[in-house]
């Protein structure tokens, strides 16, 4: 059979349409710099990597679809196809055809690779990895085009016709392209790749384009094996369903993305009660993270005093891919269970404390990490390699959901073991040391913190402290990026913002000794502040914004955003109960960005990139129909009303409120009064049976009522 | 030739391509609906005539590729083979010509037909609204200014590329999509899809009432024109013939001085 394999892909490739489709596929990688970009981060290695392989991948497979069909209709058409099942039989003939394809496009998938590899070398410059290039065309464009193949193939043979199959193949294509692109399972032809890092690996966004193109390659061989002219039918059908079985199953049990409640206007994992006598003492954590492999073991020990005399259920809020191994009181096993509910990227895991006022609770646990489904489109996020480990709060342990403190916080101690290589970076105010040396060569970090959470970031950081008005930042980012952050001022940016904040504010007393960390992770599209700590996305300092004349050597803009959240969020905090409500941390944190960006950038920039952004999705929002006729939209399925209410409780938070607060500034006289204004109620005395800055408050600072900021379509500020 | 035009007709319609491409049609139309017509075009209704209209705009490029493979069915080299036979058949060719687009015209408006009662249908269904109500008021108009015209056009642009080589038609199933990508004028809207979209955030009131600008309905109707001239379905006016004066052959005058 390889003999008649090498004799039909040379026949194909002496085609002259064979040879140009080959052409054409091995530059459609061009269209990805120009036409086609759907990764929207502007990371070098999404703009020259991602996009030309996505591209590749999307032109590729539909040419390579096209041949396919013209290939197998030109046998019947030509009538030829009679004569050769003569002496091979049509069973076999079909695999030939299909492997001499496959052939076809594993040598122009080669040479594309051969040409746009070192062109991606050229363009992306410095930040370069010839592995994450490498990975990124055999996913994203390689895989694309076997899959095609074998959709259209069937297509033919199921239909027997070159019109219709073509429609079929057609629309599932375009299917893909435009109605299921946001959907990571869905899209066949171009995965949802959001964002490639520079400075830090991508094995999470790699590992789940592959899974997704291997589950829907099962789906379409079954397919494929199902459509061929039938001999051995009893084999056949069985290795059709095989296939078709481990589609199935890999499609439901996919393990990247959890289940959570889309609904995120709820939060009932907050609203347990507490238990009954109970409470925790102290904490630790021993994790050992498997680099390779991206999953994570490790062990929780809590202690708890149990007054109550009974035994008592404590919930706990765990990552969806992780599983109990074990777990134990006192050396002596415990029940526990999942109640099935996942709200916000976590599990609620219920274990049962065994009477006795001292109780030592041992878990042990681990899995690979899945990601929030409402973020399923981003992935990438839940990155541990050896080059980039990030583990936030119930992916780092089990977060305690319904146990007060015995004290006025939970002490925590975390240890975890890593390369000698990364640097561990607790995302707060402690610091990491290394207590032990293992003989693999591996680290064993210390770190202690308070509360039931906690984040860690890890990876190969350089730190440098800059002091900026009597505050020390210490800002860590990743070694890779070094030349970049010292071309574009990084810490001159920094001192700025802060800079601009205090004076116009004042300082922000929450930074515990007036340190404050400044941390740069992977990419991804936000960030977020606590105590002592902020977030820096590595796209808002990329070779790309250098050459933004418009920007130039200024910060970007999300580390504006996350370092202001020190001053609106955390110093001063909104009541987060509801997370509908449109006044939140995220209404002053985004005008102040504003009028930073303002100051920095000029007038015209940050009208252009805020102000008419807030009008134009604002307006949007009043407009919608939904909005208007609220009777229609209570007649759509929840699902449907889960992603509009979802949609539009953004669009509040981050759009109208800032625009309020323009107009409360315009109401109110302008910036100097508005700057005024905020100074007061960032300093004013802080009830701490209510410690949160209410609407009400700001709307009493300003001297104004509610009716007073309704814009009700009138934008003219 | 009511007799060939049926026969026509159950030819096209009753094979695997048509109920296949009815398939691919109605599953298509109700992930478009589902996705996008649901949320409303244009800050409208989802049951507004912009956004049927929008819907109806989607479904053209499919529609406009079925209406072209109907053709294959008279272009293809086997039809061509056959075609010996039937012009022996006492049958004006224009005639004969017209009834098969006629019969292509049908099953293209079976197809037609069945995208949008689906849209109509998924709409009733959702808002508990009444069907026929939907269907005139809000589907008839909009679908038929844009999707017959168009599909005229192709019908009779096909026949024209189909009869001068029948792999063009397969290239021809692509303009829809690269009229997509292209930047028109505002005139044009109608040809890549945008017209529904962006028309409503110009009209300067919320829900406006459906209006299609006169040069768009001018430039359908010479498109539906442009369509059926295509096909030479009406003689046109044939040119004058030229006159000449008729001289003696030379050959005669060689062979008369020997």
């Amino acid at each position: 059979m390889s003999a008649l394999i090498f004799l039909e892909w040379k026949r194909l490739l002496s085609r002259p349409s064979a040879r140009l489709i080959l052409f054409l596929t091995i530059f459609s990688p061009a269209a990805g710099l120009f036409l086609f970009r759907p990764s929207a981060a502007d990371t070098m290695s999404s703009v020259f990597l991602a996009n030309p392989a996505l591209a590749g991948g999307a032109a590729g497979g539909i040419l390579f679809g096209l041949l396919s069909i013209s290939e197998l209709d030109r046998g019947k058409r030509s009538g030829t196809d009679v004569l050769v099942w003569t002496a091979v039989s049509p069973y076999t003939m079909a695999a030939v055809r299909l492997w001499a394809l496959l052939s076809a496009a594993l040598a122009a998938f080669v040479l594309t690779a051969a040409l746009w590899i070192p062109a991606g070398r050229i363009l992306a410059g410095s930040v370069f990895d010839v592995l994450d290039a490498f990975w990124a065309y055999f996913i994203f464009m390689g895989l694309a085009l076997p899959l095609a193949i074998l959709a259209a193939v069937s297509a033919f043979q199921f239909t027997g016709r070159a019109d219709l199959s073509l429609a079929l193949f057609g629309a599932f294509a375009i299917l893909s392209l435009t109605l299921w692109s946001g959907n990571w399972q869905l899209c066949w032809l171009n995965p949802c790749v959001w964002a490639l890092s520079d400075d830090f690996s991508n094995f999470r966004i790699f590992r789940s384009a592959a899974y997704m193109r291997l589950t829907w390659a099962a789906g379409l061989s079954g397919l494929w094996i199902l459509s061929r002219p039938a001999v051995r039918r009893r084999k056949k059908r069985a290795a059709a369903l095989f296939l078709l079985l481990t589609f199935f199953l890999a499609w439901t049990f996919q393990p990247f993305t959890d289940h959570s409640d889309p609904d995120q206007s709820v939060s009932s994992f907050d609203q347990i009660p507490p238990a009954d006598g109970i409470s925790c003492v102290r904490r630790s954590v021993r994790l050992f993270p498997d680099l390779r492999a991206g999953t994570v073991r490790g062990t929780a020990v809590y202690h708890f005093l149990n007054t109550s005399g009974k035994p008592q259920s404590a919930a706990f809020g765990i990552n969806p891919g992780y599983r109990i191994c074990s777990a134990s009181a006192g050396g002596t096993a415990v029940p526990f269970s999942f109640d099935g509910r996942q709200e916000f990227n976590e599990a609620l895991l219920e274990v049962t404390l065994p009477t006795g006022s001292e109780t030592e609770l041992v878990l042990e646990y681990g899995g690979f990490p899945r990601e929030d489904r409402s973020l399923s489109a981003m992935q990438g996020s839940a990155e541990i390699s050896e080059e980039y480990l990030y583990l936030p709060n119930a992916d780092l342990a089990p977060r305690l959901l319904n146990v007060r403190p015995a004290g006025e916080t939970i002490p925590a101690v975390t240890e975890i073991t890593l390369p000698s290589h990364m640097t561990v970076i607790p995302f707060g105010p402690s610091h990491a040391e290394i207590t032990a040396e293992n003989e693999d060569g591996t680290l064993t970090w210390r770190y202690e913190s308070e509360g039931t959470g906690g984040i860690c970031y890890a990876g190969d950081y350089v730190r440098q402290d800059i002091e900026a008005d009597g505050i020390t930042v210490e800002f860590y980012y990743g070694r890779k990026h070094q030349d970049v952050m010292e071309e574009a001022g990084a810490a001159e940016a920094i001192q700025a913002v802060i800079r601009y904040c205090t004076e116009h504010y004042g300082p922000p007393f929450c930074l515990s000794g007036r340190t404050l960390k400044l941390i740069q992770s992977r990419t991804s599209g936000g960030g977020y502040a606590t105590d002592g700590a902020s977030l820096l996305d590595e796209a808002d300092f990329t070779a790309a914004n250098l050459k933004n004349s418009a920007k130039g050597a200024a910060p970007g803009e999300v580390m504006i955003h996350e370092l202001v959240h020190q001053w609106w969020g955390l110093t001063q905090m909104f009541d987060s109960s509801d997370p509908a409500d449109p006044w939140s941390a995220e209404g002053l944190t985004v005008y102040t960005t504003y009028r930073i960006v303002k100051e920095l950038y000029g007038e015209e920039y940050a009208d252009t990139h805020y102000t008419d952004q807030w009008i134009r999705e604002t307006n949007d929002y009043y407009l919608n129909f939904y909005v208007r006729r609220p009777e229609y939209f209570s007649r759509l399925p929840k699902k449907k009303q889960l992603d509009i209410t979802n949609r539009f409780s953004r669009v509040r938070q981050y759009c109208e409120m800032p625009l309020k607060i323009r107009k409360a500034e315009q109401l109110a006289g302008g910036e100097e009064n508005m700057d005024r204004i905020l100074r007061g109620l960032f300093s004013r005395e802080i009830d701490p049976f209510h410690p949160f800055l209410t609407w009400e408050t700001f709307l009493n600072a300003c001297g104004l009522t509610e009716e007073d900021l309704n814009l009700d379509h009138d934008f003219s500020i | 030739m009511i007799t060939i035009f049926r026969y026509e007709c159950r030819r096209l319609t009753g094979n695997r391509f048509f109920f296949g491409m009815a398939a691919i049609l109605l599953f298509f139309g109700q992930q478009t609906f589902e996705r996008v017509t649901l949320t409303g075009v244009s800050h409208t209704a989802p049951f507004s005539p912009w956004s049927l209209g929008d819907f109806a705009c989607r479904m053209l490029p499919l529609l406009w590729a079925a209406a072209l493979s109907f053709l294959t069915f008279f272009t293809s080299p086997q039809a061509r083979r056959t075609a010996v036979l039937t012009a022996c058949c006492p049958v004006s060719p224009r005639r004969y010509a017209a009834v098969r687009l006629a019969a292509a015209l049908a099953g293209t408006g079976i197809l037609t037909i069945l995208c949008l009662a689906e849209a109509a249908a998924l709409t009733a269904w959702y808002f508990h609204l009444f069907i026929w109500d939907i269907v005139w008021k809000n589907l008839l108009f909009p679908a038929l200014i844009t999707l017959v015209p168009p599909l005229i056009f192709a019908l009779g642009s096909g026949w024209r590329l189909g009869n001068l080589c029948p792999r063009l038609l397969f290239g021809w199933m692509a303009l829809p999509f690269f009229l997509r990508l292209l930047p028109l004028a505002d005139n044009f809207h109608l040809w890549n899809g945008q017209f529904f979209a962006q028309y409503p955030l110009t009209a300067g009131v919320l829900d406006p009432a459906f209006f299609i600008p006169a040069p768009m309905v001018l430039l359908q109707l010479l498109l539906a024109a442009g369509g059926i001239i295509l096909a030479g379905l009406f003689p046109l006016p044939a040119l004058p013939m030229r006159t000449r004066k008729r001289t003696a052959p030379k050959s005669r005058e060689k062979r008369s001085s020997l």
